[in-house]
């Protein structure tokens, strides 16, 4: 690898001080943008900063339109444009010009202008017509970093109507021999799914394929699609739990590369996304829910480790039990593991116990009678989310026993924080 | 995820990354009230919470604010593992990064955010991977003679 560096580093013919230079070295001092950033911060006040801002764009917006600027130079402009649109002022003068230097650009410049575009523009902007041939081209493109760039943006922004026009090259890209642009295209298409779902409607078994792919993150990428179309209609995917429980138990069992790994937890977010993905299919439905039960009850036993990830893993698995048609055996470990959340001393964690309990109160108000002292005491604690969460809570679990003790434990709060809490009143007095 | 936004304590935005179309003046808007938000939170309160009709989940590092909106059925903590994941990779990137680093090259964390985080989903790929894409990328030259042997080295012409 570091002769190919040194060969690009000496192939630069005097490197100009606009261009930075490749990997992790700072940007020099002296380019145009750290000048603008350094001025900024030397300034006081909003209406020197305005005055700043406006010199610099009536200037970025002289030299984008003059027929003499290097697309070198131009991409230098865009970066400064976007760093002024970031603080708020408009330059709508240089959306055009991000989208032309996406087209004439080589690859450096191309990813300027297509970062650009996708930061100036939105769905519905008109300028975004003329993108399409842009991508179009970059699509085909033998140059796969150009290919890559293509399928990011076309995953990031892309015109609802153009996607007819667009669709076979992407399609065409699933097969493609390296992961990587499998990857972009199936994300791709999720992002046509969610804009035009019945555009992609002929392309489900490709989706199958996906799914089955041999790199892990081109399967990761399928169950965002895949976690879509089953909340729209779980019944017609009933038949895939098989391969999901297959999949989830070798992540949690470790089969997936080392480099998946997360703090020594293999893929979570793959895992979380699995949960959720069995979640829905076993929602209701006793025989689906039986081929998880073990998947879900490995996943509790393995997420040992004390690191938030194993923690949020724990929550959807928790929050996934729940769900399903109940067994006894899992439903008591999860609750075991909400009651650990809820006395948990880490703020963020026992903030998701008390959600969690929230959310299964209806079907176990044991579990939160269990910890009524500690939800008590959480009223208590110096932090508002927490206290507004416990609310919540207290609001779910009364009844006819417990109900004098807590709402005069509801007034004793409002009067000592005259907050927005009127709303949980309300709902209060019309239980009463 | 529908937006993720970096800002400094003193309430300057580095950084913001759009995930559904917003108007222009909304999206001030929203940026305005939420740094005001969590600008106020003390150091040892919880990472999360509610505004609107989302949910945000912020964190900060050293003098940076990372602050993500999520949707209602999103799960939280793994959301701050997404923020995590991104100052690992920044941190990766640019060599023990710091706030000078974020500002300075705001558009090469774009390009990570957008490697890592492709529309608002994650994507649970490998650290390496991730890192190998922009690099690729970087080593792009403008000039003709180069790139050509560089891609064809690295397999990719």
């Amino acid at each position: 690898m570091s002769d190919v560096v040194e060969k690009t580093l000496t192939a630069l013919p005097g490197l100009l001080s606009l261009d930075s230079q490749p990997g992790s070295n700072k940007l020099s001092s002296s380019s145009k943008l750290g000048n603008l950033i350094r001025g900024i911060t030397e300034l006081t006040s909003k209406h020197e900063e305005e005055k700043l801002i406006q010199r610099e764009l009536t200037s970025i917006k002289e030299q984008v339109s003059s027929p003499n600027t290097s697309m070198r130079q131009m991409k230098e402009l865009m970066v400064r444009a976007i760093y002024c649109e970031m603080l708020g002022y408009e330059a709508s003068f240089s959306y055009i010009h991000a989208i032309k230097l996406a087209q004439q650009g080589t690859a450096r410049e191309k990813r300027v202008g297509y970062l650009a575009v996708s930061l100036f523009l939105n769905e519905s902007h008109e300028l975004l017509l003329l993108l399409v041939n842009t991508v179009l081209k970059d699509l085909q493109s033998t140059n796969l970093i150009e290919v890559c760039m293509a399928l990011t943006v076309v995953g990031q922004i892309f015109p609802k109507d153009m996607i007819p026009a667009i669709l076979p090259l992407v399609e065409e890209k699933l097969n493609h021999p390296k992961e990587i642009i499998r990857r972009k295209a199936v994300l791709a298409l999720y992002k046509f799914y969610l804009i035009a779902p019945n555009q992609v409607q002929h392309i489900h078994n490709k989706f199958r394929k996906a799914l089955c792919d041999k790199d892990p993150g081109v399967m990761t990428a399928s169950l965002h699609i895949y976690l879509q179309l089953i909340e729209e209609n779980p019944e017609g995917y009933k038949d895939l739990t098989t391969s999901f429980v297959t999949i989830l138990k070798q992540v949690v069992g470790g089969k997936l590369p080392m480099d998946f790994n997360y703090h020594s937890v293999p893929a979570p977010w793959l895992q979380i996304q699995l949960l959720r993905i069995l979640c829905l299919l076993g929602k209701n439905d006793q025989s689906t829910s039986e081929i998880m039960y073990e998947v879900l009850d490995e996943s509790l036993r393995r997420a040992e480790i004390n690191h938030n990830i194993t923690y949020a893993i724990l929550f959807e698995c928790v929050k996934c039990i729940y769900t399903i048609h109940p067994k006894s055996e899992l439903l008591e470990k999860a609750a075991k593991c909400i009651g650990n959340f809820v006395l948990s001393p880490k703020i963020n964690l026992k903030y998701l116990g008390l959600k969690a309990l929230t959310y299964v109160v209806q079907q176990d108000p044991k579990l939160a009678l269990q910890h009524q002292m500690t939800i008590i005491e959480c009223l208590d604690h110096p932090d508002l989310i927490i206290k507004r969460e416990t609310l919540e809570l207290l609001f779910r679990i009364t009844n006819a026993q417990n109900v004098t003790v807590i709402v005069d434990k509801m007034l004793e709060f409002l009067r000592i924080n005259k907050d927005d809490y009127t709303t949980i009143d309300l709902r209060m007095e019309r239980k009463l | 995820m529908r937006f993720m936004l970096l800002f400094s304590r003193q309430g300057k935005l580095r950084l913001q990354k759009w995930y559904t179309a917003t108007a222009e003046r909304d999206k001030k808007k929203m940026v305005r009230e939420l740094m005001q938000i969590v600008l106020a939170r003390k150091p040892k309160m919880c990472s999360f919470l509610e505004w609107r009709d989302l949910k945000i989940v912020y964190k900060r590092y050293a003098s940076l604010y990372f602050c993500c909106a999520i949707e209602e059925q999103d799960n939280e903590l793994i959301t701050l593992e997404v923020i995590h994941r991104f100052v690992e990779l920044l941190d990766k990137y640019f060599g023990s990064v710091c706030e000078l680093d974020i500002i300075f090259n705001f558009e090469k964390a774009y390009f990570i955010l957008d490697e890592f985080l492709m529309g608002g989903e994650i994507q649970d790929t490998s650290k390496k991977s991730v890192l190998k894409a922009i690099e690729q990328a970087d080593l792009l030259q403008e000039e003709d003679e180069s790139p050509r042997s560089v891609l064809e080295e690295m397999g990719l012409a």
